[in-house]
């Protein structure tokens, strides 16, 4: 008995090295969210004269709740003159272990990093209390309680995956303290209440805006659906797929299903090829993505292939090779950016980390950065008054580029569309 | 809640919460481990009521208490269906098939609509609170606490320790495993469906396979010796983590680490889990009065069984306590018996003889109901045992030992012979849970009538020690106890002085004659020819399965075929004689 439990404990700690829930973050924006992102809500600064601490700096308010007082500084400039006295106590909660660690660890180092950034530049400084969920529901609610009742943070970031944040979100509604999601695109999230924000983009802002790109970059007409027919997450991209596609009136030639956990595609493929599509649009999960590609490209199926969430990872380029070449995908953040924010911010994590960022690391940095704005803006460590700040961040500049909150607490910047060219993402032209 | 407690629990309410979750999901897994099922099943079975629970409360708007308990139910049924196949599985086997449950009832809620499929059910009310999860974890620990000194207690201890022999001791195996596995269905429901209404939102991953381990880690490093155990298992794996966390270990690679050694390191030095720790340090006298499996007889020791006079022999129209007619067993091509025809009578000492291999066992085999005969007809008492499992035929009042013997090893000496009465027990279980009066006593009866048995056979010393202490010999004895504390009508003995010298073997010979001064009709299988002949008022020989002889002990030991059977058929010829033996 005892050998058994121990034989099985350890195929549980190889189960948790291997497995891993599919990180449920998505990517491309919707172009139609960018247009008003650029100009702040100009009804916000009206509520300014209710409000005199802004330029007092008064720091012993900090704990009042200063409705109104807060979208003043939303615009353009860099947080103002805030200074608080004590830090911002910020409460960070990811995967750091089990499932979901692969995202959790660089998640955590970009929070850290931009915490570090802004405690240098002075003024208001930041106390990140750091918590693993270990990708378990239950542990989410617990370390959501702790860090709320024990630690009195001002606000939470995390926890990594949707799951755990539609047990824990829940408990930061019921205590009224606002928690920010980096990298959680179910949907639902921000209905948990009015304290739940989210920078990340969903499916079903990203998928769109890729296939609308796509059909213009490439001249598109007639293009086959694939997608893995028993996995919420890719019935539900695949679904959005099917929509515009017809929003962009494509002809379809066939739409084929196959099963998460399939090792060969070739009679759907097979199908698809005899079609003549333009192009094949898939839902699928990475494990899936790369065994498809390298057997459609065997098959001498060489049509351009758009992706799902699924296919927006390095990892897909390492295991298909030549077969990623031409592969479109959207995604939330534009690797290849080089403007000043993001190359400051790629070289800064690469020397922190060893490693250089993805989209995960890139949508948590811009979580902090958007936190500091919100609470400078309220200059104040108010659980309400920086809610109320998130609530009416209009045309934030981030390294995901000019970010807005929709009226439902959701993100609203634009996203990219990418393509594999000589084995790393490019911009689509 | 009232406001101290609040403020104590201020930030850990919810690991509180989980705590007492864990724990009945701890005592789920406990309620199979201690009838030796290893089953995986739990976190199936939680999953299951989790989601019936909470669609109930979402759809339907029904009150929790009627939600759980539907929950419970629904989770108790699946268990029990489930449990009606695979419970003829064991060990690694029953494992395995349960781990397949598990990924069953995965994939279904992945793949209904009514579960939300992969995104999971929600939002689903928080009604489950703090009282509920501590009420309902005592509720298990009561459970327990008053079920192991019952009858069904020490069925389902026996169980663990031998399936076969708890079988032949009359208990039901079969309905005993499948109350062990249905009680895991529904507290496992019970705690999916507390977890279900205090987090808010469940999803198919959340009862996984590593779910499954994880309940089976609770009640191992709780320990399996004590009702405590699962509440100490769950609570220590609960708190862990809030344990790093405030010990300021930091969240990262370190902590998952040091979990993994702390359960190794348990394993290891701890195989008795955290409970074998209390044991230590506990004093000794408070332990005793929390120590529920210590048995205390009515009175002390009692008299010793009468010297036995000469058994007579039984005369030939005695009544037959047993009859077998044309009895006989194949095995594929081999003949193990061929047409067996015998009565045993009340009262006798029958002896059954024969060299190796001659069917001796098949034959005990047969009459105690283990295997069934390929022809001819068994009767005990005025029943036919054809199809009847040996505890109904136990139940009809044959007892009997093994060849090699089949104790409960790790139950004590007294608990073996408790266990051997269960045809003479009364249930007391649901009585002993209201505490009703009559069961201490009849307890008392049944300790005091198994310390008498042990008393005959020369153990009254030794009621405490676990079976496995004893010497040889002695374990031999507590089996003859164990099965005479059924008060059988026929207690068969199959080969009790194998390994014995020659002195122990006429001790037990005086032995055998007092259990048959009490009215006992014993069936003597043995090799020893010489304790048959001084013993028994009968002997039959058997020899390639069939009956070659039958009579007066004196009369048997001079026929021919008997001499033949042993010595070979060399040995009728003088010049040969010095080369002929036993076989």
């Amino acid at each position: 008995m005892v050998r058994l439990v121990a034989l099985l404990a350890s195929l549980m700690l190889l189960v948790a090295a291997c497995g891993g829930d599919q990180p449920d973050d998505a990517t491309a924006p919707a172009d139609e969210a960018t247009e008003d992102a650029a100009a702040p809500a100009d009804e916000a600064t009206e509520d300014a004269g209710a409000a005199t601490d802004d330029d007092s700096g008064a720091t012993e308010d900090a704990a009042e709740p200063t409705d109104g007082a807060t979208e003043d500084v939303a615009a353009g400039d860099e947080g103002g003159d805030c200074t608080l006295d004590e830090p911002v106590p910020v409460g960070v909660v990811f995967s750091q272990t089990a499932g979901a660690a692969v995202y959790g660890v660089s998640q955590t180092a970009a929070v850290e990093l931009a915490a570090e950034e802004l405690n240098a530049e002075g003024g208001v400084t930041y106390d990140l209390i750091i918590e693993d969920d270990a990708t378990d529901p239950a542990q989410g609610i617990t370390a959501y309680e702790r860090l709320i009742e024990q630690e009195q943070v001002s606000i939470l970031i995390g926890p990594t995956l949707s799951n755990v944040f539609f047990s824990a979100g829940p408990v930061a509604q019921e205590f009224g303290v606002p928690a920010l999601g980096v990298s959680t695109t179910a949907d639902g999230i921000t209905e948990i209440g009015d304290y739940i924000f989210r920078d990340s983009l969903t499916e079903a802002q990203v998928i769109p805006n890729t296939v609308a790109e796509a059909t213009e970059s490439l001249g598109l007409e007639r293009v086959a659906l694939l997608y893995s027919d028993n996995d919420a997450f890719t019935v539900s991209g695949f679904e959005i797929f099917e929509q515009a596609v017809e929003e962009q009136g494509l002809e379809v030639t066939s739409t084929e299903t196959f099963a998460t956990g399939d090792t060969d595609f070739s009679a759907q493929l097979t199908a698809v090829a005899n079609n003549e599509p333009d192009a094949l649009f898939v839902s699928a999960l990475a494990e899936e993505a790369a065994l498809l590609l390298t057997q459609a490209r065997d098959l001498g199926l060489d049509v351009p292939v758009v992706g799902g969430n699924g296919f927006n990872s390095p990892a897909i380029i390492d295991q298909a090779g030549e077969a990623a070449e031409g592969v479109i995908v959207g995604a939330a953040w534009n690797a290849a950016a080089d403007d000043e924010a993001n190359e400051a911010f790629k070289s800064a994590y690469e020397e922190a980390t060893g490693r250089a960022p993805d989209q995960f690391a890139a949508q948590a940095y811009t979580g902090m950065k958007l936190i500091a704005r919100a609470v400078e803006s309220a200059c104040s460590a108010d659980r309400d008054a920086i809610r109320d700040a998130m609530e009416g961040l209009q045309g934030v500049d981030t390294i995901l580029g000019e970010f807005s909150f929709t009226d439902g607490r959701d993100a609203d910047h634009t996203g990219v569309t990418q393509v594999v060219e000589d084995g790393s993402f490019a911009l689509l032209d | 809640m009232p406001g101290f407690l609040e403020e104590l629990l201020r930030g850990y309410q919810s690991a509180v919460v989980f705590v007492g979750i864990n724990g009945i999901l701890a005592f789920s897994m406990y309620a199979v481990l201690i009838a030796g099922q290893l089953s995986l099943a739990q976190a199936g079975f939680a999953s299951i009521a989790a989601y019936t629970s909470a669609v109930l409360t979402m759809e339907a708007g029904l009150p929790f208490p009627v939600v759980l308990v539907i929950g419970m139910a629904v989770a108790a049924g699946a268990a029990l269906l489930l449990g009606l196949p695979v419970l003829r599985l064991r060990g690694v086997f029953l494992a395995i098939a349960t781990i397949g449950f598990g990924e069953v009832v995965r994939i279904t809620a992945l793949n209904l609509d009514v579960t939300g499929g992969a995104i999971g059910l929600r939002p689903i009310p928080r009604l489950t609170q703090l009282w509920h999860v501590y009420l309902a974890l005592g509720t298990c620990a009561y459970l327990f606490w008053r079920m192991r000194p019952s009858r069904l207690g020490r069925s389902l201890a026996a169980l663990k320790e031998d399936e076969v022999a708890a079988r032949a001791m009359g208990i039901d195996t079969v309905r005993v495993k499948l109350f062990a596995f249905t009680l895991s269905g529904a507290l496992a429901g019970l705690a999916g469906a507390l977890f279900a209404h205090y987090a808010r939102f469940i999803s198919p991953g959340e009862f996984g396979f590593e779910r499954a381990v994880e309940t089976l880690l609770f009640a191992i490093v709780g320990g399996l010796g004590h009702w405590l155990g699962p509440i100490l298992g769950g609570g220590f794996l609960t708190l862990l983590p809030e344990l790093q966390r405030e010990l300021g270990i930091e969240a990262g690679w370190l902590r998952p680490a040091l979990n993994g050694t702390l359960l190794l390191l348990v394993i290891l030095f701890l195989p008795s889990g955290l409970v074998g720790v209390g044991r230590r340090i506990v004093p000794a006298g408070l332990r005793h009065r929390l120590d529920v499996s210590s048995v205390q007889p009515a009175d002390g020791p009692t008299e010793r069984a009468p010297e036995p006079a000469e058994i007579p022999a039984v005369a030939g129209d005695a009544p037959a306590v047993a009859v077998l007619s044309g009895v006989g067993k194949d095995y594929g091509g081999v003949h193990a018996l061929r047409d067996v025809s015998c009565a045993i009578r009340s009262g006798e000492i029958l002896g059954l003889i024969g060299p190796n291999g001659a069917g001796k066992t098949t034959l005990v085999n047969v009459l105690t109901g283990l295997t069934a005969a390929t022809s001819g007809t068994v009767v005990v008492g005025d029943t036919d045992i054809g199809g009847l499992t040996a505890d109904r035929v136990n139940a009809l009042g044959v007892s009997r030992t093994f060849q090699q013997t089949k104790l409960f090893a790790n139950l004590s000496a007294i608990e073996n012979v408790m266990v051997g009465g269960h045809r003479v027990a009364v249930a007391t279980f649901l009585a002993r849970l209201a505490f009703l009066p009559w069961t201490r006593r009849r307890e008392r009866e049944h300790a005091a009538r198994a310390d008498r048995c042990l008393a005959l056979v020369g153990l009254a010393g030794q009621s405490g020690a676990p079976a496995a202490s004893l010497s040889y010999g002695d374990r031999r004895r507590l089996e003859i106890a164990r099965g005479l504390c059924a008060e059988p009508d026929l207690l068969v003995l199959d080969e009790p002085a194998a390994g014995m010298n020659h002195v122990e073997a006429a001790a037990l010979g005086t032995l055998i004659r007092q259990v048959a001064a009490l009215g006992v009709t014993v069936l003597l299988i043995e090799h020893n020819v010489g304790l048959v002949m001084d013993t028994c008022t009968r002997v039959v020989v058997l020899n390639f399965g069939e009956v070659i002889a039958d009579g007066a002990p004196a009369t048997v030991a001079r026929d021919p075929e008997v001499v033949r059977a042993y010595l070979g058929d060399a040995a009728g010829r003088p010049d040969h004689a010095e080369h002929g033996g036993p076989e």
